[in-house]
């Protein structure tokens, strides 16, 4: 009774910085970021183009949001293309090869991507540094989980749903449209939703590939580049010597991490969805 | 139609990873064919004398990691056996929206908190000239790894049977027997893979490490000094690929510090990935 009061104890006190580690970086993020957004907003009438007011962070957020859907855009058909071909098409030797493929592009760092997005897009296809660039890297990026979201949300379709379907006659068309899709969206749309989140926390890749500090209020085209929170967090965190420029480095950050966690929720709402149906 | 979109996609995922090795190897050729593998032992990095030696951001990467390691394990496990074992409903998914939640704050942010701060912190307490080190670096690894070892751990310890566990309760094992001889050692096949992928994070983060660890390249002097600047693998190339021309020297062993992280972080995703599978058969 003792040694097991002992090791609680031991455990609990091991774990004590998981317990309070999330609150304590959430609330002083929160604690230097408000303030900032607040004085942001203020001062956002007057000075409309003050440097970091609330106007001023428009072009970040808006930049953002763009690499983030086209990412999706281009990600979202070749995923769900790549996930009927499990379910419908592939042997057990293509099944595992594909997944053996996931796991690697998952393992692979995303400045790797990034690198490879500088050769291949910027250089070789003289893209330049560009919006399209950095939502090519970041759709590679967000595929492999997206993939292995949707196949784990088709394979939860019960098999006698699907065997139904085949016995009634239905193509593979009909199949995926009448059966996989009414049964599967909230589990693809989790998916999808985590890839946004995603894509939205990336800095790296896209930090030589598709952005610039400031200048862009909104790309004449998806050949040029834009302005993000993450990179602009990354560029005023290091303007030590200004305090201004550090707190507007906080809002950003409160902005990115309120965007980030809509998408999270979003998502577990919709795997309740699915637990429940 | 049909058919055709489906098969293109999977040949997609292919392709990218063929193109991605390719063209990596294809751009750090030259370096390799330069200096051989030799760079490999060698910590000079001058740009401008062409020194391209990789062993001092090797260093400095694995060193970051195992300090995220030491720090990230014991606490992670010790969570998730908290979470599954000694709290109940509640209490346990609050704890696991706080992982979730750590594992959502995006790595800038991380790298945000580490400057602003970490590094006064370790400046002050340590009396230390700048708090830009590979303890800092580590330290903040160890937080973003955390939510990958305390999920998959927590994950594993949920799928050991509740036949095993009745079976160890009704011989009288103790609550940390149980523990040590049953619960833990059914689990670790997911725990080690919850391991392996947060050593594949810790490796691969840029962002944290680049604005903390101070880009400075040194071999660590004596080897365990970690409280002076120093630079890892992905740090460089974070902090240098924009001022290299394309075609040069100089990207030409950016993209070689690439490869070697892809390959490294690789080996140790199909390594985790390879054993799980194993189990599962």
């Amino acid at each position: 009774m003792m040694t097991e009061r002992c090791a609680k104890t031991l455990i609990t006190m091991l774990a004590l910085p998981a317990l309070l580690l999330p609150a304590a970086c959430l609330l002083y993020i929160l604690f230097k970021g408000i303030p900032a957004l607040d004085w942001a907003m203020l001062s956002g009438s007057s000075q409309a183009s003050a440097f970091g007011s609330i106007t001023a962070l428009w072009p970040q957020i808006t930049g953002s949001l763009l690499l983030m859907l086209g990412a999706c855009l281009l990600a979202a058909p070749v995923a769900l293309g790549g996930t009927l071909f499990y379910a419908l098409i592939a042997n057990v030797t293509q099944r595992k090869a594909l997944l053996g493929i996931m796991h690697l592009l998952v393992g692979i760092p995303p400045v790797v991507y990034g690198l490879c997005g500088l050769i291949v897009l910027v250089h070789m296809l003289h893209w330049g540094i560009s919006l399209l660039t950095g939502m090519v890297i970041l759709a590679v990026i967000i595929l492999p989980m997206l993939l292995m979201n949707s196949v784990n949300a088709i394979e939860r379709i019960p098999g006698g749903k699907t065997e139904a379907a085949r016995a009634l006659g239905l193509s593979n068309g009909q199949l995926i449209r009448r059966v996989w899709l009414p049964a599967a969206w909230p589990g693809l749309m989790t998916g999808l939703l985590l890839g946004m989140a995603r894509a939205l926390s990336e800095t790296a890749p896209i930090l030589f590939t598709a952005t610039v500090f400031s200048g862009v209020a909104w790309p004449d085209s998806l050949f040029s580049p834009v302005t993000s929170l993450q990179t602009h967090i990354f560029y005023l965190a290091q303007e030590g010597a200004n305090a201004g420029a550090v707190d507007i480095a906080w809002a950003s950050a409160v902005i990115l991490i309120i965007l980030v966690t809509v998408l999270s929720f979003g998502a577990s709402a919709l795997r309740n969805i699915r637990m429940d149906g | 139609m049909l058919n055709l979109w489906m098969r293109t996609s999977a040949l997609i995922s292919l392709i990218v990873v063929v193109l991605m090795l390719g063209f990596l190897l294809q751009q750090s050729w030259p370096y390799w064919q330069h200096d051989g593998l030799s760079p490999l032992l060698s910590g000079d990095w001058y740009p401008y004398e062409h020194l391209f030696g990789l062993a001092a951001a090797i260093i400095g990467s694995f060193w970051a990691a195992l300090i995220a390691l030491a720090i990230a394990i014991p606490t992670g496990l010790a969570a998730a056996v908290m979470s599954t074992e000694i709290l109940s409903g509640p209490w346990r998914s609050l704890m696991r929206s706080g992982m979730e939640l750590l594992a959502g704050i995006p790595s800038v942010v991380y790298g945000l908190l580490g400057l602003w701060i970490l590094l006064p912190f370790l400046q002050s307490n340590l009396h230390l000239l700048t708090g830009h080190n590979l303890l800092a670096a580590g330290l903040l690894l160890s937080i973003m790894v955390l939510p990958t070892i305390m999920v998959m751990t927590q994950d594993a310890l949920c799928e050991v049977s509740i036949h095993q566990r009745d079976t160890a309760a009704s011989l009288g094992m103790g609550w940390s027997t149980r523990l040590w001889r049953v619960l833990l050692p059914q689990a670790w096949p997911g725990i080690r893979s919850g391991i392996l992928l947060a050593l594949g994070r810790a490796l691969g983060e840029t962002m944290a490490v680049m604005l903390v660890v101070g880009s400075m390249d040194r071999i660590p002097d004596p080897w365990y000094n970690l409280l002076a600047p120093a630079q890892t693998l992905t740090s460089r190339i974070g902090r240098e690929i924009g001022e290299s021309a394309f075609g040069s020297m100089h990207f030409s062993a950016l993209m070689a510090c690439g490869l070697l992280l892809a390959l490294i972080t690789i080996t140790i995703s199909m390594l985790a990935h390879i054993r799980t599978d194993k189990v599962k058969t």
